[in-house]
């Protein structure tokens, strides 16, 4: 758990921020990035001296004039929850996406080689359509389908 | 994390010396002076820290206060030093602990006192030419 990335937990919490000059911003974190570069919401503004406050309801900070972040201490435990939940997810969406991918991929190819079953060498094309119903799934399956049709038809 | 890499010979350059010291209580100076007492939980390239139940201690002379501060997420440029506390060590100077009243009030005694000083030294030194008037030295940045 990185010092940013807890602050990306922090998204949507109270804080405060001290700047290096002294002034003090307390809000509700809107978002942040990797500079560090925060937004806030809901903010009073203290001086340096602690004297003065101004009311302000949106700022944005740049990463590099803040000093330090003060963040409220059950953060510490969302993180850890995050950390946990994240690997399981990734997980999931990492295989999904690609088997998507491969079934709308393969399947337009299958189809485009059945087309071409409708030719000359249509034996030829036609496997083709029928290997790529072979590696992908149900679209190239249908590929491989259209292809046998084209042959038919082509036997007519 | 395997740490044993951290313990013995092998010698990480950069901010990664500092990972042996994580979850260690250490003692955190920074620029503007204030001292922070608490356990190092993680850090990055930069030397962003964060600190877990921080307190402030707040010294003036042989008596001190600690003010409890939380959770801390420091931005590395304005760390000045990061020691490791070891309690095994006699104490060799003793300190006697205030209320956080008490020596908020003679830390605000102290740093007048500290300003009347640095504008005397401030006017001695226009008087001798030294600095420029128009720029008097400040410790604001």
């Amino acid at each position: 758990m990185l010092p940013l990335t807890l602050l990306r937990t922090a998204v949507y919490h109270p804080m405060l921020v001290e700047l290096k000059n002294g002034e003090t911003y307390n809000g509700n974190l809107l978002s942040c990035d990797n500079f560090m570069n925060i937004h806030l919401r809901d903010v009073i503004c203290t001086s340096r001296d602690g004297d003065r406050f101004w009311k302000i309801p949106e700022c944005y900070i740049r990463g590099n004039t803040i000093k330090y972040l003060r963040l409220p201490e059950d953060i510490l435990g969302l993180v850890k929850e995050d950390v946990n939940e994240k690997p399981s997810r990734s997980g999931s969406s990492n295989r999904r996406p690609f088997r998507g991918r491969g079934d709308g991929g393969r399947g337009g190819y299958g189809g485009r080689g059945g087309g071409g079953g409708g030719d000359q060498r249509n034996n030829y094309k036609g496997s083709g359509g029928g290997r790529g119903g072979h590696q992908g799934s149900r679209g190239g399956g249908r590929g491989g389908g259209a292809g046998g049709g084209g042959q038919l038809r082509q036997g007519r | 994390m395997d740490l044993s890499i951290v313990n013995n010979d092998y010698y990480l350059s950069g901010m990664a010396a500092l990972v042996g010291d994580i979850d260690k209580q250490l003692m955190i100076m920074l620029r503007d002076g204030r001292t922070l007492i608490a356990y190092l939980r993680s850090l990055d390239q930069f030397g962003n820290l964060v600190l877990h139940q921080a307190f402030e201690r707040i010294c003036v002379g042989r008596q001190y206060a600690d003010i409890p501060r939380g959770l801390f997420v420091i931005r590395g440029e304005n760390v000045l030093l990061i020691g490791e506390l070891d309690f095994h060590q006699p104490i060799r100077v003793q300190l006697v602990e205030v209320t956080i009243e008490e020596i908020l009030k003679l830390q605000k005694e102290d740093i007048e006192k500290k300003g009347r000083i640095e504008k005397l030294r401030q006017k001695a030194m226009i008087e001798h030419g030294l600095i420029d008037e128009g720029n008097p030295i400040e410790e604001h940045y």
